[in-house]
């Protein structure tokens, strides 16, 4: 770009040469190794241009915008999260298949058969709008099924994958995937069964996403944003959007926390999948742990009266159980009574 | 509400920090980080929003103050450029390509929503104002600080077109031919003429006064 770099060019340069020069310009602004290698070197057999050179790059450097607008830390993060979820709607809606995801070369089909869960530590939704897009020449037809505390079901969508959606979940998905891509976006928490196939399945939590081509897996969001991710079999791939990237092998639960942060541990299958197959797990649970489960699986109301011991946990593990042998089980082992009433289920010590 | 404490064995700390990404695609080319963007490189995208987002909102507002407006249209860009990626052409210089992407989309959105001649007219006449900025300017004695009043006065003085020019010349380093796209001139000495004139004209209060 900048062929002629002859010292002599610049000999009889004036103020406003060296003002309308690029590669004057570069030096003064971003000086690398060639620039300030030539212009010192050149400065020194023209010292008498010294100054005007000065008086040059100050009038460079100061030219600045009058207002500022820096983009606030929310603002930026928002944007981003549309992007990525405006991106998935459209790719979902596209006919075309996009080369999108690198990691097709990272698993192999064969390899890929694993079950993933999330749980989250609270289960109120947060309200993203995430409306069902409108595909206007498009038959695509996004669905939106929610679960009450309570209630949970399972779906099966039209590549033959199933999801367990749990209580207080909502998850939206196509009544049919694109050619390239299935993606489904969850609140709260599900168990999938994916269908093996090549194109890859995401689960957008808004925060972070999971991919895979073919397994089962769990997932669920809270308004706390804190998310978990556990892999039973095969390979996963985490990303959140802050394009970190993180790989699960089998028993690895990875932990997203509020700040973003990851940590990846050991988990116990049936404290994190139990809840499948009817069964109501607590694992040296802390009492609001303990309430929201009850919370959620039961839909109802559960109030403390009284106080609890400093550390009090709960160890247990009911299969299928109404809520009055599962009251019963908590009492027997902890000091907890209880009274029913309707809805409203009371603890007390 | 917590979670179950279910402490792991060994916690592994794993965080790719966004330095990380930053240190891989800064000593690339433009021309590479954007070929890499287009194949789907989802660190590239990573690396694009977060060097240029903050740049395209501060260059947004010389169009609009209007901040939705402007978060719109950076969002609308780069959803079209990731629905695009596979099928993008060559970029040389990336920040050169965005700016004419994100005025091209906020004149578009703005059209929208106004009337055609406000936008051509008034509202952006007093855009790109520029400011001597204090911390590298020449003050040091009272008779600079004059000089800088004078300079400022001068600058105040020119054409917004001018200013435009002088901003992404000095302030954001673009080329005379990055500058003839951005304003949409056939010739790239279309660009070097308005800033040699802008220049010209503040020429006396640049140098001091003898």
């Amino acid at each position: 770009m900048f062929q002629d770099k002859d010292p002599i060019k610049f000999k009889d340069y004036q103020l406003e040469d060296f003002l309308t020069d690029e590669f004057f310009i570069q030096w003064v602004k971003n000086p690398n190794e060639n620039t300030t290698h030539f212009w010192e070197k050149w400065i020194d057999a023209n010292a008498h241009k010294k100054e005007v050179v000065m008086q040059a790059a100050t009038f460079i450097r100061s030219i600045d915008y009058q207002e500022k607008h820096l983009m606030k830390n929310e603002i930026y993060l928002e944007v981003f999260e549309k992007i990525i979820r405006g991106d998935l709607k459209q790719v979902a809606q596209k006919k075309n298949p996009l080369i999108l995801f690198s990691w097709n070369s990272i698993f192999s089909l064969r390899n890929i058969a694993a079950i993933f869960i999330l749980t989250f530590c609270g289960w109120i939704f947060y309200t993203v709008a995430f409306e069902k897009p409108i595909a206007k020449e498009d038959p695509i037809q996004w669905i939106t099924k929610i679960n009450t505390a309570g209630i949970k079901t399972v779906l099966t969508l039209e590549d033959g994958s199933r999801i367990h959606l749990n209580s207080s979940s909502k998850i939206t998905y196509p009544n049919r995937f694109s050619d390239s891509i299935r993606s489904v976006v969850l609140e709260g928490e599900a168990f999938f069964d994916v269908a093996e196939e090549s194109r890859p399945f995401i689960v957008d939590l808004g925060k972070a996403q999971i991919e895979v081509l073919g397994t089962s897996f769990n997932a669920s969001k809270s308004s706390e944003e804190k998310l978990e991710v556990a892999l039973i079999s095969g390979k996963v791939k985490v990303n959140d959007h802050k394009g970190n990237q993180v790989m699960l092998l089998p028993s690895e639960m990875l932990t997203i926390a509020e700040d973003g942060e990851f940590q990846k541990s050991k988990f116990d299958s049936l404290e994190i999948t139990g809840w499948k197959d009817k069964n109501l797990v607590f694992k040296n649970a802390d009492f609001p742990t303990v309430k929201s489960k009850i919370e959620n699986w039961f839909d109802v109301e559960v109030k403390l009266s009284g106080r609890l011991r400093k550390n009090w946990a709960y160890t247990g593990n009911f299969h299928d159980e109404t809520l009055i042998n599962v009251l019963e089980g908590i009492k027997h082992t902890s000091e907890i009574k209880y009274r029913i009433n309707g809805k409203k289920v009371e603890l007390y010590n | 509400m917590s979670i179950n404490p279910r402490k792991s064995n060994e916690p592994t700390h794993i965080t790719l920090h966004s330095q990380e990404i930053v240190r891989i695609f800064e000593s690339k080319s433009d021309c590479e980080i954007w070929a890499a963007f287009n194949k789907g490189d989802e660190m590239a995208f990573n690396y694009l929003y977060r060097v240029y987002a903050p740049i395209l909102y501060q260059y947004g507002f010389q169009f609009s103050r209007d901040s939705s407006l402007i978060q719109d249209s950076i969002q609308n860009i780069f959803i079209y450029l990731r629905s695009k990626r596979g099928e993008l052409s060559e970029v040389a210089n990336i920040k050169g390509y965005l700016y004419r992407s994100i005025q091209r989309e906020i004149i578009k959105n703005l059209k929208a929503s106004t009337k055609r001649e406000q936008i051509n007219s008034d509202a952006l006449e007093n855009s790109f104002q520029i400011e001597i900025s204090p911390e590298t300017s020449f003050i040091q004695s009272e008779t600079n600080s004059l000089r800088r009043t004078k300079l400022q006065n001068g600058i105040d003085q020119l054409t917004c077109k001018q200013r435009k020019a002088l901003l992404l010349f000095y302030q954001e380093e673009l080329s005379y031919n990055e500058i003839a796209q951005i304003m949409d001139f056939k010739e790239v000495k279309t660009a070097r003429k308005l800033i040699y004139r802008a220049i010209t004209s503040l020429k006396e209060f640049i140098k001091p006064a003898r």
